[in-house]
């Protein structure tokens, strides 16, 4: 379960001012659960994501995942953290544009020094499910939008995670890819992955298998 | 297992290498070239002091000139024996010998006499020599010459002798009867030894005539009572002991080790003012990436472990890589060019080799004042960035 608690989060902007981005969002989200955070760019979407997977912390407030107070813990561990139980899916992909599509997908296990047999096993499965065989040893930069999302997914899924966030997937994407997008999202779906994405796009706002939507505008959920 | 080398770390550093490739070997190139002129430097300078501390002790303790308006001039045999006669003294050794300058190559040899006194220099110049029987020096009235002279005797066409011509003009054709192998090349390098007899010929010296005397002293410490002596006895003369010698040879090292500091300074700075440049600040690019690294799970060890593989990698390969062709630019090149800043009279002295002189601390000194320095200028700007958030870091 992710959990956030009175969380409010504040930017600094130049020397003296500062913008609010959320304001005491309280926020609940079950395991298996898929939610869509919705709202217009700026409301505040990705700086919630941001908190969940421990890229940022909160100004005020707690984010606390199984149980854990991911808010509160030490830089060190929050990569742990992420490394363990987050899948993130970035809205500009975040690949290192000079590695191959492989390269890129096994970054998040490097640290761990994982088995050689069983990282091919788990790139062929991944990169079969998404139909980039093709793709493994091209340089991601000379990859498709759509090649290169894929990719992200990939890269985000290749440690099991439990948490899966997706901030504005389809926003680089054409309406095709974008379809495409959401068949790749519908299979995640499990009942042991909690999917968070957030997005403007209409194209989420009717997708039954979306358990809840939230609004949220100008830092506040609505 | 934890502790295994982790592979997948080092491949992604030794990939992470070859894919900042221009930057890279435009690092690789510098850093080598520095680390090449630093080593040369070091190892010149040390091969030049290890000659220099042979040649400083095997100096007289006190050698005897005779001033005429300030210039030295021959001195009679005759005062010998009341040298003898000061206390202290265990011998005193007239020296014949002269700068003959052959015209053809331009330079100077130090021809020097001997066979008066070859009992004290049977051992000396044996061992100096390849292949070479002292008591022929006698028989066959020849010459020993340096290893420098030979090469130039050679290059003129001179096989196994030389003609020196004499004050008269007339020529005198000596044999040579053995090469220096010298441990002190920069001194032996232009040195021909041959009977005294020969040497008075050459120079037109007069038989009961020194060109100095060289003074052993039983005590070492009564060097500047004894010198004073002389001083007293004969005050026409021009007294040196060790230490005076010591001090000139050592000025002209330090002069010359001088200009060599200089470049050691401005290759120093050279690689500092890099060193500065790199620990400024890391690549956008870079930034970007440790942010990407960050928000998939490295933690900041993670990131430090694959800068120090990447730094380590680069400087060490740089060092080893410029050790080399610094070994083989000073010891089988002979230091073209940086050694000529130090024999700056190479042009009146013969060539000499430098010495193999490869030290475990100039060694040290290399790799401590280079390799860590790198590594430290590329962890620390990582670190800093690592150790912000992710998200700030990525945006």
């Amino acid at each position: 379960m992710i959990e956030l608690r009175n969380v409010t989060k504040e930017f600094k902007v130049g020397a003296n001012d500062k913008v609010v981005a959320l304001k005491n969002i309280n926020l609940r989200v079950k395991k298996g659960e898929i939610v869509l955070l919705k709202g217009p760019s700026g409301s505040g979407k990705s700086t919630i994501l941001s908190l969940i997977a421990a890229l940022n912390k909160p100004t005020s407030g707690e984010v606390i995942v199984d149980g854990k107070r991911v808010s509160k813990l030490a830089d060190n561990f929050t990569s742990l953290f992420r490394r363990e139980n987050i899948g993130f899916i970035f809205q500009r992909y975040n690949l290192i544009p000079t590695l191959s599509a492989r390269e890129n997908v096994i970054v998040p296990l490097i640290p761990s020094n994982p088995d050689s047999d069983w990282l091919e096993d788990r790139l062929k499965e991944l990169f079969q499910n998404f139909s980039l065989e093709s793709k493994m040893d091209v340089i991601v930069k000379n990859l498709s939008g759509g090649e290169q999302q894929r990719v992200a997914i990939a890269r985000a899924l290749i440690n099991n995670p439990s948490i899966i966030i997706a901030d504005e997937p389809t926003a680089n994407l054409d309406k095709k890819l974008s379809l495409e997008f959401i068949e790749i999202l519908k299979k995640l779906k499990n009942g042991h992955n909690s999917i968070i994405i957030a997005s403007h796009d209409p194209l989420f706002f009717d997708l039954d298998f979306i358990d809840r939507q939230i609004d949220i505008h100008n830092g506040e959920i609505i | 297992m934890k502790n295994r080398l982790n592979k997948f770390l080092f491949d992604f550093s030794v990939l992470s290498i070859f894919r900042r490739g221009s930057k890279n070997i435009f690092i690789f190139f510098v850093f080598t070239l520095l680390i090449f002129l630093l080593s040369s430097i070091l190892f010149i300078s040390n091969s030049i002091k290890s000659e220099l501390d042979i040649t400083i002790n095997s100096l007289p303790d006190i050698t005897v000139q005779r001033l005429q308006a300030g210039r030295a001039i021959n001195m009679p045999l005759s005062r010998v024996n009341r040298l003898l006669a000061i206390d202290g003294v265990k011998a005193v050794i007239p020296r014949v010998w002269g700068y003959y300058y052959f015209a053809n190559a331009g330079v100077n040899f130090s021809v020097v006499g001997i066979d008066q006194f070859e009992d004290q220099y049977r051992d000396l110049y044996t061992k100096l020599c390849d292949k070479f029987n002292f008591d022929r020096l006698k028989i066959d009235s020849g010459m020993l010459i340096g290893s420098g002279i030979d090469k130039i005797l050679k290059n003129n066409f001179y096989q196994g002798y030389f003609n020196f011509v004499k004050p008269d003009g007339s020529l005198i054709k000596v044999k040579i009867d053995g090469i220096f192998n010298g441990d002190t090349k920069l001194e032996s390098s232009d040195i021909i030894v041959m009977p005294s007899k020969k040497v008075r010929e050459i120079f037109g010296m007069k038989p009961d005539e020194a060109v100095d005397f060289v003074i052993k002293i039983a005590n070492p410490s009564e060097i500047p009572n004894i010198a004073s002596k002389i001083t007293q006895l004969y005050p026409d003369s021009r007294v040196i002991t060790k230490e005076d010698l010591k001090i000139s040879y050592q000025n002209l090292f330090d002069y010359k080790g001088g200009l060599f500091l200089a470049l050691f300074v401005i290759s120093a700075f050279t690689f500092f003012m890099i060193i500065y440049d790199k620990a400024s600040g890391v690549s956008s690019d870079e930034k970007r990436e440790i942010g990407i690294l960050k928000a998939v799970g490295w933690t900041i060890d993670d990131i430090l472990k694959e800068k120090f593989y990447e730094a380590f990698i680069i400087s060490f390969v740089s060092f080893i890589t410029a050790l080399c062709l610094s070994i083989f630019y000073v010891y089988f090149l002979n230091a073209p060019l940086l050694k000529n800043i130090f024999i700056g009279y190479s042009s009146l002295k013969p060539e000499f080799d430098l010495p193999f002189c490869f030290d475990f601390q100039t060694f040290s000194i290399i790799f401590f004042l280079t390799v860590p320095i790198y590594i430290a200028a590329t962890i620390i700007p990582s670190w800093r960035v690592a150790s912000m958030d992710a998200d700030e870091v990525m945006r």
